[in-house]
């Protein structure tokens, strides 16, 4: 199997001490692998260092082989990424953005941004700035910039934060079916143990900026009822560590 | 090259999109009618001796010193706000660094979209200028000259919008980038009248350069020094601005 990405003992530390530390994992093609850790674990820390938003302290990320520091065009050239706050400018149409986005790459034509609206539910709002759309349709847009580029690896941040049941149900869907039909990797980060056991095949249990653990989901839940008390386990088996 | 190109549509997008350089770009024009119109009614005040091709002669030249010193820096600075500490402010540079783009091809390309903006701002008032000119009845006198010296000073505009980039690379909040640089730009020109001096030294003493080309021509030598002068301050606000572009976070 093709490794996709790659983190090698990658750390990265803010002045006020919190981040992500030796952090060392692999994704496979095709593979949907959660970030399972509450606020402040270093989830978005290690997405934002993947998608060249900041630079690592330590450590090595590559992207489909590419450095993602020295080497940022190849590394991201395959990578559709939705962190946080998805990034919009409210004097622009839905339009304007994907059309801003396909520049970036050369096989992106108009058929693609007009399907990748309507896989998004958005077709009807094109013309509307982004500056009067709600949180889940701002999401969604989101999401939709991230699947312009038609990419191989999506990393995405709380990717149904703002969104309603049906949409939430909706999202997860089009990942699990562009995993399984167009062997799209995905890496997403949730603070929600059950989002993640709906649709991933590998869990990346992180604690305070720290890896706990990272195992496929049949694993995890062998001896687990759910994702949640496996994630419970390994908070619990840190700290008893840390005691003895 | 394609990733730059891509970059630098989008940032001239986003400036097409905002409608505050539509409006001071005719707020320039209507300035530069009015400045004609007001020489032409002092004229018919004071008994219309002197010809209109005589008072209006030099309409195009003396409008150009408006559109370097005043107008054109402003513009920069506001362009240049708007596309660093503006994006960094409300994460929207995300947008281009989450994309297959360099961040050296990212800074340079936001650094060529300010300086298009002043290419056609000055284009456009410049046409207006000569049009009132000729339409007013001061003939086509000078026009060309403007032209050469419009031209000449793009290079001392480019080095100053450098400088305004690697000054939004220094603080975060885009009011006080907008007030540092105004300050450091009146500062630069008041030291430069004041002190002349120091004024030879600083890159803003030429950006009226075209009357050392266009006006009592300097020998070649004389100019080359400060070609290399300006080449440096370029050099350095560029090299400078990349440099913190690049360690920022998004």
């Amino acid at each position: 199997m093709e490794t996709v990405l790659n983190l090698d003992h990658m750390s990265k530390l803010y002045s006020n001490g919190r981040g992500a530390r030796n952090i060392t994992f692999s994704v496979q093609r095709g593979e949907v692998v959660g970030l399972l850790g509450p606020n402040g674990s270093g989830k978005t820390t290690i997405m934002k260092s993947i998608t060249g938003l900041c630079q690592p302290t330590a450590g090595r990320i590559t992207v489909f082989g590419a450095d993602a520091v020295t080497q940022r065009e190849q590394a991201l050239a395959k990578v559709g990424a939705l962190i946080e706050q998805p990034a919009l400018f409210e004097n622009l149409t839905a339009q304007d953005h994907l059309r801003m986005a396909a520049r970036y790459y050369p096989q992106v034509d108009q058929a693609r941004v007009d399907k990748v609206l309507e896989i998004v539910g958005l077709s009807q709002y094109k013309k509307e700035r982004c500056g009067k759309f709600s949180l889940g349709m701002k999401q969604r847009m989101g999401l939709a910039l991230a699947l312009i580029s038609e990419p191989e690896l999506m990393i995405l941040d709380e990717p149904t934060n703002g969104l309603d049941i049906e949409a939430t149900v909706e999202i997860r869907e089009i990942i699990i079916r562009l995993a399984k039909e167009k062997g799209v990797t995905f890496l997403v980060a949730s603070h929600l143990a059950s989002e993640i056991e709906k649709m991933c095949s590998k869990v990346l249990v992180l604690h305070e900026g720290e890896m706990l653990s990272f195992d496929t989901k049949e694993e995890a839940l062998r001896l687990n009822p759910s994702l949640e008390d496996y994630f419970l386990a390994k908070v619990r088996d840190k700290k008893g560590s840390v005691v003895l | 090259m394609q990733q730059f190109l891509a970059n630098l549509k989008n940032e001239c997008f986003k400036l097409s999109k905002r409608k505050k350089y539509l409006v001071l770009l005719i707020i320039g024009s209507a300035i530069c009618v009015a400045s004609a119109l007001r020489i032409v009614i002092a004229n018919y005040i004071t008994g219309g001796g002197v010809s209109r091709q005589a008072v209006l002669g030099g309409l195009t030249s003396s409008n150009l010193l408006f559109f370097l010193m005043i107008f054109l820096p402003l513009m920069a600075i506001m362009a240049s706000c708007d596309l660093f500490v503006g994006e960094q402010g409300d994460h929207t540079i995300r947008f281009s660094l989450m994309r297959p783009v360099g961040k050296g091809k990212l800074f340079f390309s936001k650094a060529v979209a300010v300086f298009l903006l002043c290419v056609v701002d000055l284009a456009v008032m410049f046409l207006v200028s000569a049009l009132t000119q000729v339409v007013l009845g001061g003939g086509t006198g000078g026009i060309l000259s403007s032209l050469g010296a419009c031209l000449l000073d793009l290079i001392p505009l480019a080095v100053l919008i450098l400088f305004f980039c690697l000054i939004n690379q220094l603080v975060k909040g885009p009011s006080l980038t907008v007030l540092l640089c105004v300050v450091l730009y009146v500062a630069f020109i008041a030291l430069g009248t004041y002190m002349p001096a120091i004024g030879g030294l600083l890159f803003t003493g030429y950006l009226r350069w075209h009357n050392l080309w266009i006006g009592v021509t300097l020998p070649f030598h004389s100019l080359l020094s400060r070609i290399g002068l300006l080449a440096g301050y370029g050099l350095v606000f560029g090299c400078g601005g990349f440099l913190l572009f690049e360690r920022k976070e998004g």
